[in-house]
C-alpha cells in the first residue's frame, strides 16, 4: 500500500513510466469533442444535447445528479449505444464507435462502477480479456502474466500475482485490475465511473497517485464522482450535467465554489447542510444494548447502546467490521458470542424476524442487491416488511397498501410521487427514499442504517439527512454507519469509531473532530500520519 | 407469551401427531398383496425319461434390464419361478442396472463367478455383443432373449419374439374382420409404443405391409410410450382426429389400459381393437367381450420360461426330447399369436 | 385485438393514458405537448407500464399465438372444423389433455417465481399415483386414494423444499436426485407392475362431465384460480415474488426465506398429488413410469407465459396460456395424423420464438428505462 506522501513523493515515480505515453499525445490537445449529442429511448431523452470537450493530460470531471444522463453518456462514448444526432470528434476525426470493441481499439477504455470483470478468470486473463496476445490461435500464457505483471507493478500493485482468481480479491484489488485492463489496451482516454465508492479512504490515495501518473503520460480521464473533495483534488476541469443536457463546461475544478456546482446540478442551491442537533438528544430511555458480541474474524467483544431519539454514528473503514456488526445486531448474521437486547428483552440470535418484531429495521448497504425488489411497483417496496398488516386472512390489501405508501411518499418528498412505478426508474436518493420509507410504516423503534447515503447525490442527500434527523425527533433510535466521516460527525448526537473489528472511542459527536477520527480510524494501518 | 407458547407447542404436538399417523397410514399403503401373478411355468413333467428328470446340478446365471413396463418385470418372474420349479437348477440373478455399460459390468462379474450357462435379456443387443462373446470365449454358453446379437459366436441360443409377425397377425386379424363386415375403404388407427425403438418400427411395417397386401392403410398413427397415461392422450389425440374409425392397432397391452380408457372417456364404440403382447388383463377383457378389445398378437414373457428349461438342458447336455437334435438348437423364433374371444381361456394361463 | 385504447392519434399511441377518451380535445392536446421523454413526476402511467400491464400484454401475444394455431387447424381440416359440435368437442379434448400438466404448471410456476425449480414433479406424479393406486390403498376407497396422493405429493414436496431451503442444495440438484429417487421409490412400490385402479368413483373423475363440461376441465380451472388469487391477492403470492425477486431483500426485511421456501415446494408436491389422481383417472391405472417428462413440459409452459427462469416474476395466467398453447399443437398434429418428431421440433421453436420475443421487446426494454429514465424533477 502506498501513501499520499509516496504519491507526493517524486522519487516514487522513478521506477519507471506508468505506460509508455502515446507516441503522438500532445498534452493539451482536444482528444474529445461532444457536440449537441442526443440520444434517446423510447420514452426517455436520456441525451438531451450534450457538450464536451476533454485534452489530453487532464482529469476532466463529470457532475449530474442521478438521472442527469452520465450512464448514458458513459456508454455512448464506449461504444455501448449509438446516439442519435450531434458530433463526437475523436483526436480530430468524427466518430462512431459501432460496439465496445471499435471504442477500445480506438483508445477509450472505460472502468464501470459495477466492475465489469468475469469473477473466475484470473487477474491476467481478465487484464486481457478478448486480446490476448496468441501466437496460432493458442493463449501466449506466459507472456500476458509477464505483460501483467508489469502493468501492475506500475500500477503500483506488484504484489497481485497475474494468476490469482479475480473473486479471490478485495474491491480495490478489482478496480486494479479493471484500470490492468485498461491500460493492456494503450488507452488515450480512460472513463472511471465513482472509482472511490468501492474504495476505503486509504485507497483512495493509491488510486489518485495513479490518475496523475496517467495523465502526466498524455492520457486524459474523465472522473465521475458524487464527492466533492476528491473533484477538488484530482480534477483539473468540470462539466455539469442536468437532465440530459450540459449546462456548464469546464469549469476549473479547484476554485468553482461548490455553492456554484450544486446550483448547476440541482437548479436549487443547497449547501451540504446536516439538520440541528436538538438539545436533548441522547436523554430516552435506553433501546439497544449490545454486551461482548463477538463474530471472529469480523469484530470481538463489540458493546453498545442506543437511545430512543439519539443518532449514534459508528465510523471506520471498509473491511473494520461495522457493516458485519450491523448486520449481526439485526439477526442476519449470528454473533458466536454476546447478548443483543432490545428494551431490555434478549433477541433470538441469528433472526431476522427477531429484530423486526423487536421493532428494528434497517437499510442495508447494498440497495439494489440487498434491499429492493427493482422490478417491483415502489408502494410494493414500501410495504415489503408490511405488507402482513394490512391483510386479512391472507389476503392483501393493495388500495390500503398503496395509500400507505402514499402517505409515506408524501411525507418523503419521493420523486417521482407516482408508487406504481417500478423502483428501478428512481434515481439513488429517492431508491434510498422507499428502503428508509419502508421501516417508517412499521413499528419501527430502532433504524439501523448502512451508508445511507453511498450514490446519492447532493440535493437528495440533505433530504434524506433531514428524515433521519425527523426520526430521531420521533422518538426512533438510529445507529448508523458510514465511510465519510464528516456525515458521521454531522449527523450523529454521538460517535463510536471501529477500527479491525474493535471499538476504539466513544465520544459525543460534538468533542470530536475529522482529523481525530480520520486518525483513530486508520492508526495501525499502513497509513504513515493522516490524509490531509 | 406463556400461554402463547404453551398453545404453540400443543399446535406442535398435535401436528406432529397427526403426521405420523399419516405417515404410518402410508407406508401401509404401500403393500401390493394380492395373489401373486402366476407366473408361467412349466410344471416340472415327472415321467421317468423325460428331459425333465433330475441330472446334473447346473448353475444359470441370469440377468435383464431393471423393468420400467410390465412385460420386463414378468421376464424377470418367469425366469426366477422356472427355475425353482426344477430341483437341480441353482438361479443367480445380478441387477443389469439402467443402461447398457452397467449391464455390461454387471455380466463381468457374473462371468467372474463361472455359472454353467448365463441367460440375459440384453439392454441392447449390439451394445452387449461384446460380453456375450466374452462369456462364450470363457467356455460359458449363452442364452440370449428378445434382443438379438448381431455376432452368432455371441450366442449358444437365441429365443426371440416376432415383432413385425406382431404387425402381420394384428393386421391379418384386422383385414379378415373387415372383409367379412364388408368394409371397403376403412379407417384404420394405429398407436404404436416409443416409436424411436427398432422394435416398433418392425411392429409397425409388419402391420402396413400386411395392410397394403389388401388394399388398407393406416389412416392416423400416434406414438404413446409403453405407459397407460401416454397410451390415454395418444389415443385421445387419436380419436380427436378420425371422428369415424373401424379398426385400431395398439402396439402394447400396458398402454392399452390407458387406451380404453380413453375410449371409455369419449364413449366410442363404432370400431374393434387389437392389442398387442398380451397381458393377463388384456385376456380377461377380451374373453369378457365387453369392450372394444377384441384381440391381442402375443409377444409372450413366457420366452424366459422357455429360455431357462432350455439353458438347463444346454447345461446338462442335453437335447429337446421330443426333436431328434440331441442338442438344443441354435435359434427358436417364437409365433405372434392372435388370442381372440374363443381361444382366450388357453392363453390366460400366458398372460403377465 | 390488444387493447381497448382508441385508435383516434395512432401516431403516438404509446403517450396515451389508459381510458382517454379521442373526442376530449383538453386531454388529447395536453398529450401532445407532454414532453415525449416525460421527466416523471407526472403520476400518470402509460397503460403498458401499469400493475401487470406488462403481464397483460404478454398473455394477449400468446392468445394471437393460439388463435393462429387454431386457424392453422381450420386451414387444415376444414372437413372437422365445419362441424360445430366436433369443434366444441376438440376444445374440450384440448383441456382436458392440458389439465394434468396444468395443474402440475401452476406448482412449476409459483417455484419458479420463488427463485427455484422443481425437476422432480413427474415423478411426483408418478410416485403419488402409484402409491394411491395400490391394492392397500384402494381397499381405502376413493377417500383413501384422494387422501394418499395429496399427502405423498405434499410431503416430497416438503423434503424437496428441506433440502433446498436447510440443506442449502442448489434445487436444481436436491430436485433432480428426487426426480430419480420418487421414480425408484414408485418402481419399488408397484413391483415395476401396471397397477390398474377398479375404483369407479376416482376411473369416473375423468369421464364425468358437468354442464357439459368434463370435470378435469373444473379441475384445472379451479387450481388456476386458487393458484391466481394466492399469487396476486395474498401475502403468500407477496412473499414469492419477494423471495424469488431478491432473496437477499426479503430476509433483510424480516421475511422467513427459508421458510417460505419450503413451503413452495411442498405447494408444487401438492399440486403433484392433485395432477396425480387426474392423470390416474385419466388411464384408469398408475405406473412408475408415468408423467414422463412432465417437468419439462410444465418449465417450457411457465417460460413461454413469462415467467422469468432466475425468479421474481411470472403470471399463473401465462403458465395456463403456455399448457394450451402445448396441448392445441399437439391436437393440431393429431388431426393432420403429422408425425410427433416435427411436433417436438415446433414446440422447441415456440419455446425458443417466445422467450426471444420477449427478452427482445420486454426485458430490455424496461431495463433501458431502468438505467436511463431520467427521474429526479
Amino acid at each position: 500500500m502506498t501513501t499520499h506522501e509516496a504519491a507526493a513523493d517524486p522519487a516514487h515515480t522513478a521506477t519507471g513510466p506508468l505506460v509508455e505515453a502515446p507516441a503522438d499525445a500532445v498534452p493539451g490537445e482536444v482528444v474529445l469533442r461532444l457536440t449537441d449529442v442526443v440520444k434517446t429511448f423510447p420514452g426517455v431523452r436520456a441525451l438531451d444535447g450534450v457538450q464536451l470537450e476533454v485534452r489530453a493530460g487532464e482529469v476532466h470531471c463529470l457532475l449530474g445528479q442521478n438521472g442527469a444522463g452520465k450512464s448514458t453518456l458513459i456508454k455512448v462514448l464506449a461504444g455501448v449505444h449509438r446516439p442519435d444526432s450531434g458530433q463526437v470528434e475523436w483526436r480530430g476525426q468524427p466518430a462512431e464507435f459501432a460496439n465496445p470493441q471499435a471504442a477500445m481499439r480506438a483508445g477509450i477504455a472505460t472502468i464501470y462502477q459495477e466492475l465489469d470483470l468475469v469473477e473466475d478468470l484470473s487477474v491476467a486473463e481478465n487484464a486481457f480479456l478478448g486480446h490476448e496476445p496468441r501466437r496460432a490461435g493458442f493463449v501466449r500464457r506466459g507472456q500476458m502474466a509477464r505483460r501483467t505483471r508489469q502493468i501492475l507493478g506500475r500500477l503500483g500493485h506488484g504484489e497481485i500475482p497475474p494468476g490469482r482468481m479475480v473473486r479471490a480479491l478485495p474491491a480495490a484489488g478489482k478496480q486494479i485490475v479493471s484500470m490492468a485492463r485498461a491500460l493492456s489496451h494503450e488507452a488515450r482516454l480512460i472513463i472511471m465511473d465513482e472509482p472511490s465508492a468501492v474504495l476505503a479512504h486509504d485507497e483512495v490515495g493509491n488510486l489518485f497517485r495513479i490518475i496523475r501518473e496517467l495523465t502526466a503520460q498524455g492520457i486524459a480521464v474523465i472522473y465521475i464522482s458524487h464527492r466533492m473533495e476528491e473533484i477538488r483534488e484530482i480534477g483539473d476541469r468540470v462539466t455539469v450535467l442536468k437532465d440530459g443536457r450540459t449546462t456548464a463546461a469546464n469549469l476549473p475544478a479547484r476554485d468553482t465554489p461548490t455553492r456554484d456546482l450544486v446550483a448547476r446540478m440541482t437548479g436549487r442551491t443547497i449547501e451540504y447542510v446536516f439538520p440541528d442537533r436538538p438539545a436533548d438528544s441522547g436523554t430516552g430511555a435506553e433501546l439497544l444494548r449490545v454486551d461482548g458480541l463477538t463474530r471472529s474474524g469480523e469484530f470481538a467483544d463489540v458493546s453498545l447502546g442506543v437511545r430512543a431519539g439519539e443518532i449514534v454514528g459508528i465510523a471506520g473503514l471498509v473491511g473494520s467490521g461495522r457493516s458485519e456488526l450491523l448486520e449481526t445486531i439485526y439477526g442476519a448474521r449470528r454473533a458466536h458470542a454476546g447478548t443483543i437486547r432490545m428494551g431490555g428483552h434478549a433477541l433470538r440470535p441469528g433472526s431476522v424476524g427477531a429484530a423486526v418484531r423487536a421493532g428494528m429495521g434497517m437499510a442495508p448497504e447494498e440497495r439494489k442487491s440487498q434491499a429492493l425488489l427493482l422490478g417491483e411497483p415502489i408502494y410494493r417496496n414500501v410495504t415489503l416488511a408490511t405488507f402482513g398488516r394490512y391483510a386479512r386472512l391472507g389476503f392483501t390489501d393493495a388500495g390500503r397498501e398503496r395509500a400507505e405508501a402514499d402517505r409515506i411518499a408524501d411525507s418523503l418528498e419521493l420523486r417521482p410521487r407516482d408508487v406504481r412505478r417500478p423502483v428501478r426508474t428512481l434515481s439513488g436518493g429517492n431508491q434510498q427514499k422507499v428502503v428508509v420509507g419502508r421501516w417508517l410504516l412499521g413499528d419501527t423503534r430502532l433504524l439501523l442504517l448502512d451508508e445511507p447515503t453511498r450514490g446519492v447525490d447532493v440535493g437528495a442527500r440533505a433530504e434524506l439527512y433531514q428524515v433521519i434527523r425527523e426520526l430521531a425527533a420521533r422518538g426512533v433510535g438510529v445507529l448508523l454507519v458510514s465511510s465519510e466521516v464528516p456525515e458521521v460527525l454531522g449527523l450523529a448526537d454521538r460517535v463510536l469509531v471501529m477500527r479491525e473489528g474493535r471499538m476504539v472511542r466513544e465520544a459525543p459527536a460534538g468533542e470530536l473532530d475529522e482529523n481525530t477520527v480520520l486518525d483513530l480510524v486508520m492508526a495501525g494501518s499502513l497509513m504513515e500520519g493522516a490524509p490531509a | 407469551m406463556t400461554q402463547h407458547s404453551r398453545d404453540l407447542s400443543r399446535r406442535r404436538l398435535l401436528f406432529g401427531g397427526a403426521a405420523l399417523g399419516a405417515g404410518a397410514l402410508l407406508v401401509g399403503c404401500t403393500s401390493n398383496e394380492a395373489a401373486p401373478t402366476a407366473a408361467q411355468t412349466k410344471a416340472a413333467d415327472t415321467a421317468a425319461g423325460g428331459n425333465s428328470t433330475p441330472g446334473k446340478k447346473v448353475t444359470i446365471g441370469f440377468s435383464a434390464p431393471a423393468a420400467d413396463h410390465g412385460w420386463l418385470a414378468a421376464i424377470t418372474t418367469n425366469a426366477k419361478a422356472q427355475a425353482a420349479a426344477y430341483s437341480d437348477v441353482d438361479f443367480k440373478t445380478v441387477e443389469a442396472g439402467a443402461d447398457a455399460a452397467a449391464q455390461r459390468a454387471a455380466l463381468s462379474t457374473l462371468i467372474a463367478q463361472k455359472p454353467d450357462v448365463i441367460v440375459m435379456l440384453p439392454h441392447d443387443g449390439k451394445e452387449l455383443n461384446a460380453a456375450g462373446l466374452e462369456a462364450m470365449k470363457a467356455g460359458i454358453p449363452v442364452v440370449n432373449l428378445d434382443r438379438a446379437f448381431p455376432d452368432a459366436l455371441a450366442y449358444r441360443l437365441q429365443i426371440m419374439g416376432d415383432n413385425y409377425g406382431m404387425g402381420v397377425a394384428a393386421a391379418n386379424y384386422i383385414v379378415a374382420q373387415l372383409k367379412a363386415k364388408g368394409v371397403s375403404t376403412p379407417v384404420i388407427g394405429e398407436i404404436p409404443g416409443i416409436d424411436s425403438l427398432e422394435l416398433t418400427q418392425q411392429r409397425s411395417k409388419g402391420f402396413a405391409d400386411t395392410l397394403a397386401a389388401a388394399g388398407f392403410k393406416v389412416a392416423n398413427r400416434r406414438p404413446a410410450e409403453f405407459t397407460a397415461d401416454s397410451g390415454q392422450q395418444a389415443a385421445t389425440g387419436l380419436l380427436q382426429a378420425l371422428p369415424k374409425i373401424d379398426a385400431v392397432w395398439n402396439h402394447d397391452d400396458d398402454q392399452g389400459i390407458g387406451v380404453l380408457a380413453a375410449v371409455n372417456q369419449t364413449g366410442r364404440k363404432e370400431f374393434f381393437m387389437v392389442g398387442g403382447a398380451g397381458s393377463k388383463k388384456a385376456m380377461e377383457d377380451i374373453q369378457a367381450d365387453n369392450t372394444v378389445l377384441k384381440a391381442t398378437v402375443t409377444y409372450s414373457p413366457s420366452m424366459a420360461s422357455s429360455a431357462i428349461s432350455l439353458a438347463r438342458l444346454i447345461g446338462q447336455g442335453k437335447g429337446m426330447s421330443d426333436l431328434v437334435e440331441l442338442q438344443v438348437p441354435k435359434e427358436i423364433v417364437l409365433a405372434s399369436e392372435t388370442i381372440t374371444k374363443e381361444n382366450a381361456s388357453s392363453y390366460l394361463k400366458l398372460g403377465f | 385485438m390488444s387493447d381497448s385504447t382508441p385508435t383516434a392519434t395512432p401516431d403516438r399511441p404509446e403517450a396515451l393514458p389508459p381510458q382517454s377518451s379521442p373526442v376530449d380535445p383538453a386531454v388529447a392536446g395536453a398529450v401532445g405537448k407532454g414532453p415525449a421523454h416525460g421527466s416523471g413526476g407526472t403520476g400518470q402511467l402509460s397503460w403498458w407500464r401499469g400493475d401487470g400491464g406488462e403481464g397483460t400484454r404478454r398473455n394477449l401475444g400468446l392468445i394471437g399465438v393460439l388463435v393462429v394455431l387454431i386457424l392453422i387447424g381450420i386451414a387444415t381440416r376444414p372437413d372437422l372444423y365445419g362441424d360445430s359440435s366436433w369443434v366444441w368437442n376438440n376444445i374440450l379434448t384440448i383441456l382436458k389433455l392440458a389439465s394434468v400438466v396444468g395443474v402440475v404448471t401452476v406448482g412449476m410456476t409459483f417455484v419458479i417465481i420463488g427463485g427455484g425449480i422443481d425437476l422432480s414433479v413427474g415423478a411426483i406424479v408418478a410416485l403419488a399415483g402409484v402409491w394411491c393406486t395400490t391394492l392397500a390403498t384402494q381397499s381405502y376407497g376413493a377417500g383413501g386414494m384422494i387422501f394418499t396422493a395429496l399427502v405423498v405429493g405434499m410431503c416430497v414436496g416438503l423434503v424437496n423444499g428441506l433440502l433446498v431451503s436447510y440443506g442449502k442444495l442448489v434445487p436444481f440438484i436436491a430436485t433432480l436426485a428426487m426426480m430419480v429417487a420418487a421414480r425408484g421409490l414408485a418402481a419399488q412400490i408397484s413391483g415395476k407392475q401396471t397397477q390398474v385402479s377398479d375404483n369407479a368413483a376416482i376411473n369416473g373423475i375423468a369421464s364425468t362431465s358437468l354442464l357439459g363440461i368434463p370435470l378435469l376441465v373444473y379441475i384445472l380451472a379451479a387450481v388456476v384460480a386458487a393458484g391466481w388469487v394466492l399469487l396476486n391477492r395474498t401475502t403468500f403470492g407477496r412473499r414469492t415474488v419477494a423471495v424469488g425477486g431478491n432473496p437477499e431483500a426479503a430476509r433483510l426485511a424480516g421475511i422467513n426465506v427459508r421458510r417460505h421456501t419450503v413451503l413452495l415446494y411442498a405447494l408444487s408436491g401438492l399440486c403433484c398429488g392433485i395432477a396425480a389422481i387426474m392423470l390416474t383417472a385419466q388411464a384408469t391405472s398408475a405406473q412408475a413410469a408415468m408423467a414422463n417428462l412432465y417437468e419439462l413440459d410444465a418449465i417450457a409452459a411457465a417460460i413461454i407465459g413469462g415467467t422469468l427462469l432466475s425468479g421474481g416474476r411470472g403470471t399463473i395466467v401465462g403458465s395456463l396460456l403456455g399448457v394450451i398453447i402445448f396441448s392445441t399443437i399437439t391436437n393440431l398434429f393429431a388431426i393432420n395424423g403429422l408425425s410427433t418428431e416435427a411436433q417436438n421440433m415446433v414446440k422447441g421453436g415456440i419455446i425458443v420464438a417466445a422467450v426471444l420475443v420477449q427478452q427482445f421487446q420486454f426485458r430490455s426494454f424496461t431495463q433501458f428505462l431502468g438505467r436511463n429514465r431520467l427521474t429526479t424533477g
